[in-house]
């Protein structure tokens, strides 16, 4: 794939232009990382393709090698893999908090203690998710200030 | 996360269940033997019992624990063979030890439900501390969504 990297005069606006043939998963993946720096994802619905704004999410979760996004009432299918979207969505208030789940931290309602240690977050949509003991440390690390 | 932060947290943890049984056993014996035994004289080498004992319990703690996070059932199942390795180890203890007088009928099933009472609060009591812990979280977790939200207007 042919990459053109050029420098323009500062009256004419930023863009990045993706020239296909088909949509490969190579693209897909430009694509996806392209919008999530705007602040969207590309994920699908029963087949249809939708934009899900990054402030509207609320975890993703990994299962069987695929990956989830769950906003308020939806839930949506991203063709990445679970790291790859946690590197997209770094410095974004999102945090890992299990082996196959990250989490919007603006959307956690409060947190209470589980079972052996482990902690839920009670969702602000009512929704219930594990914190898993040993994500507990970084989650402390990044609300006294530390990254995200 | 870092091995060393995890290490660092599972010091903590095993310091935090170690004293808060050193406590309990203490107590306990203290109940125990003012209620069933009270004219029994000790050696001041019966201030390492609570010590040892602890050091008992903690271990079966450990031992047990494992970094895989573990179904409620597989949770409860090894609490209980946590607890079987206790009772066991106890009763080892006790038969093998001059100073226990296991020739007495009450003091194996003593032992058996005073170290059961020490297991169930000694968990009570973690579980208090975590809930502590968790309205911290959730009190940082506010002033953290605040900040971001008051950052994000600028």
């Amino acid at each position: 794939m042919k990459l053109e990297v050029r420098k323009i005069p500062e009256n004419e606006p930023e863009m990045v232009e993706v020239r296909y043939h088909w949509i490969t998963d190579e693209i897909q993946e430009i694509i996806s990382f392209v919008k999530s720096r705007q602040g969207q994802l590309s994920a699908t619905r029963d087949g249809k393709r939708f934009e899900v704004p990054v402030v509207d999410l609320f975890y993703a979760e990994s299962v069987d090698d695929r990956l989830f996004l769950y906003t308020a009432a939806d839930s949506y299918e991203i063709r990445l893999k679970l790291y790859e979207l946690e590197d997209l969505l770094r410095n974004k208030s999102f945090l890992r908090i299990s082996k196959s789940m990250i989490v919007n931290l603006m959307k956690i309602a409060s947190v209470r203690p589980a079972l052996n240690g482990r902690f839920s977050a009670i969702l602000k949509n009512g929704e219930e998710i594990i914190i898993s003991r040993k994500y507990v440390p970084a989650l402390k690390q990044v609300l006294k200030g530390g990254d995200s | 996360m870092m091995a060393g932060q995890k290490l660092k947290e599972l010091l903590i943890r095993a310091f935090r269940l170690y004293t808060l049984l050193v406590t309990l056993i203490t107590v306990l014996m203290i109940i125990l033997g003012n209620l069933l035994d009270r004219d029994r004289v000790f050696s001041y080498e019966a201030f390492f019992s609570p010590l040892l004992y602890a050091l008992i319990g903690t271990a079966a703690a450990m031992v047990t624990r494992s970094d895989r996070e573990p179904s409620v059932r597989n949770l409860i199942v090894r609490k209980i063979a946590s607890l079987l390795l206790i009772e066991g180890a106890m009763i080892l203890l006790a038969l093998n030890s001059d100073s226990i007088p296991t020739e007495k009928s009450w003091v194996i099933p003593g032992l058996v439900l005073g170290v059961l009472a020490v297991f169930v609060l000694s968990h009570l009591i973690l579980f208090l501390i975590d809930r502590k812990e968790a309205g911290k979280i959730s009190t940082d977790l506010a002033r953290y969504q605040e900040k971001q939200m008051s950052g994000s207007n600028l």
